[in-house]
């Protein structure tokens, strides 16, 4: 991959807001759009007026239930008579967000983004599982009735005899997430639990169990994203968005080598080579890999090429990626134990990062000095990659 | 290739899909609850923010961002512009023709779309209208609790 780049302005975070992820929120997703993205314009110190352009980035709409969402999202996420674009890539549209703002101010376009993303997955009845049915081929795999967990569950299966870990290390993942989300008062299954309790839970699809998935959340987050001149005017700790990358990889996953993640490696060398980051399993301090699923994580953090492939289980076994490890992941609680509002999902993620970044997390904050930071999001079917890199 | 050339439907071989999220539950927001248990006690409201606008119905949040705060909305109402209805979603035609407009309290910024009871002959734009409620054993906590508007 070859990028040819012509960045005008360099561009930062300078506020972050979300709402508490819950299961079923009386508010409407326009309310909750709202509560984060006067959260996030409340830390800039900065009012509507100052924002120049929207980018809002939302799943499907059959989980809301309101068709062309990022119209009815509109004035919840300020909108009202500005530009305003709404990005969609699936799961991975949490980081394609402030991907999307960046190049809204980096091109000198804007200055100032609100960058909003929200996600109501309750209006769906029975489960917003039945939602994904429509993200399949409807000529060679609809017919065989597929549910999304099976084919994460042979991911899962294929990256555990690929790289010889077993449900118990992968259960880990889920432990830890969920133990580092009881600091996050935004988290809905934040839990103290025993690698016991994952492989007991119900199991749903084998080799995934109930405990090794993320919750059915609704939630919203929201950035606050602008150019060098203004980020400076407004805050003296802004958080840099050094590289960002995008990459799709073909629908037909049975087509690939499940055990590591393509789509995420390109996109991860994208937003590397821009940050100038050559050697990321040194130079990242703290990282948000998504994690919807447990062993996601760990694909992920190889992916990220955080870990080589297929040892990042063996170093969270040593205890390498807890918050006060040598390169802690997800200190939030990640979706294992904040929630999963699809897109507000990933955009915490990034939010978690620039808190981070700021020593502003409070009992969450990492252990070690932090000055590089990475996140990513992952959509459709182990399809869309996307990734931040940001630096204080 | 066209499907309409090669022959009757039943001919080629298709794959059938069906609906399969049963129904949606939306909830009514934080000013919304409250609007809903005004419309079974038979009052409209309203949410008035900071610069003292006053929007109709409440969505909790106001245009800059603030917060409103709730206001009932007392009239008198006024249609605002409105259209006279033919045909149902169907294209069938309606025995009567109904009109629906915008009606707007003369204290607030904006007006609700409803539909107004009044021959599509004598309806003319300013003209003042009131609400009637259904029965109160019949409301439900929408807006549709609202029968319709009619000449006050």
């Amino acid at each position: 991959m070859v990028s040819n780049l012509f960045v005008k302005d360099r561009v930062a975070i300078v506020g972050a807001g979300i709402t508490t992820f819950m299961r079923r929120a009386l508010e409407t997703p326009r309310e909750l759009a709202w509560e984060a993205a006067r959260q996030a314009l409340d830390q800039a110190g900065l009012t509507l007026r100052d924002i120049d352009c929207v980018v809002i980035g939302s799943a499907p709409d059959t989980f809301d239930g309101v068709h062309m969402k990022g119209e009815y999202l509109a004035d919840g996420s300020g909108a009202l008579n500005k530009p305003m674009t709404r990005v969609y890539v699936g799961g991975g549209t949490g980081v394609f967000v402030p991907v999307s703002a960046w190049w809204h101010a980096a091109s000198g376009l804007c200055r100032t983004v609100l960058a909003v993303a929200e996600e109501k997955m309750s209006p769906a009845h029975p489960h917003p599982q039945y939602v994904f049915r429509y993200i399949w081929d409807p000529i060679i795999h609809r017919p065989l009735e597929p549910n999304l967990i099976w084919i994460f569950a042979m991911e899962m299966r294929r990256y555990m005899a690929k790289c010889g870990a077993k449900k118990e290390d992968i259960a880990l993942v889920s432990v830890k997430n969920k133990r580092n989300a009881l600091d996050n008062p935004a988290a809905q299954v934040a839990a103290n639990i025993t690698v016991d309790d994952v492989l007991k839970s119900e199991l749903l699809v084998w080799p995934v169990n109930e405990l090794d998935i993320s919750p059915v959340t609704d939630g919203a987050a929201a950035l606050v994203i602008t150019n060098e001149n203004t980020a400076r005017q407004v805050t003296d700790s802004p958080v840099w968005i050094d590289g960002i990358g995008f990459t799709l990889d073909n629908q037909h996953w049975e087509n690939r080598e499940l055990a590591f993640p393509r789509y995420l490696n390109y996109a991860a060398r994208m937003a590397y080579r821009m940050a100038g980051i050559e050697r990321p399993w040194k130079e990242i301090d703290v990282a948000e890999p998504y994690d919807p699923f447990d062993y996601k994580e760990l694909h992920h953090i190889e992916g990220l090429m955080l870990a080589r492939p297929c040892e990042a289980w063996k170093l969270l076994k040593e205890g390498y990626f807890e918050r006060d490890g040598e390169l802690p992941t997800s200190p939030s609680g990640g979706l294992l134990g904040v929630g999963n509002p699809i897109a507000a999902a990933g955009l915490m993620k990034v939010a978690e990062l620039f808190w981070q970044l700021r020593y502003e997390a409070g009992k969450r904050q990492v252990k070690k000095p932090v000055h590089k930071a990475v996140a990513n999001a992952w959509g459709d079917l182990m399809q869309a990659g996307t990734v931040i890199v940001l630096s204080n | 290739m066209s499907w309409d050339k090669h022959g009757r439907i039943h001919d080629l071989i298709f794959w059938p899909e069906r609906e399969e999220v049963d129904k949606y539950v939306y909830t009514p927001g934080l000013h919304g609850l409250e609007l809903a248990k005004a419309l079974v006690e038979g009052r409209i409201l309203g949410m008035k923010c900071s610069d003292g606008s006053v929007y109709v119905p409440p969505k909790t949040f106001c245009p800059d961002f603030g917060e409103g705060s709730l206001v009932e909305i007392k009239g008198p109402w006024r249609l605002q512009y409105y259209t006279v209805v033919y045909e149902d979603l169907y294209g069938n035609r309606l025995e009567k023709p109904i009109v629906v407009g915008v009606i707007k309290p003369d204290d607030a910024v904006n007006g609700m779309v409803h539909i107004v009871n009044v021959d599509p002959g004598k309806v003319y734009v300013g003209m003042e209208l009131k609400p009637v409620f259904k029965p109160k054993d019949q409301r439900k906590g929408t807006i549709a609790d609202i029968q319709y508007f009619e000449p006050a």
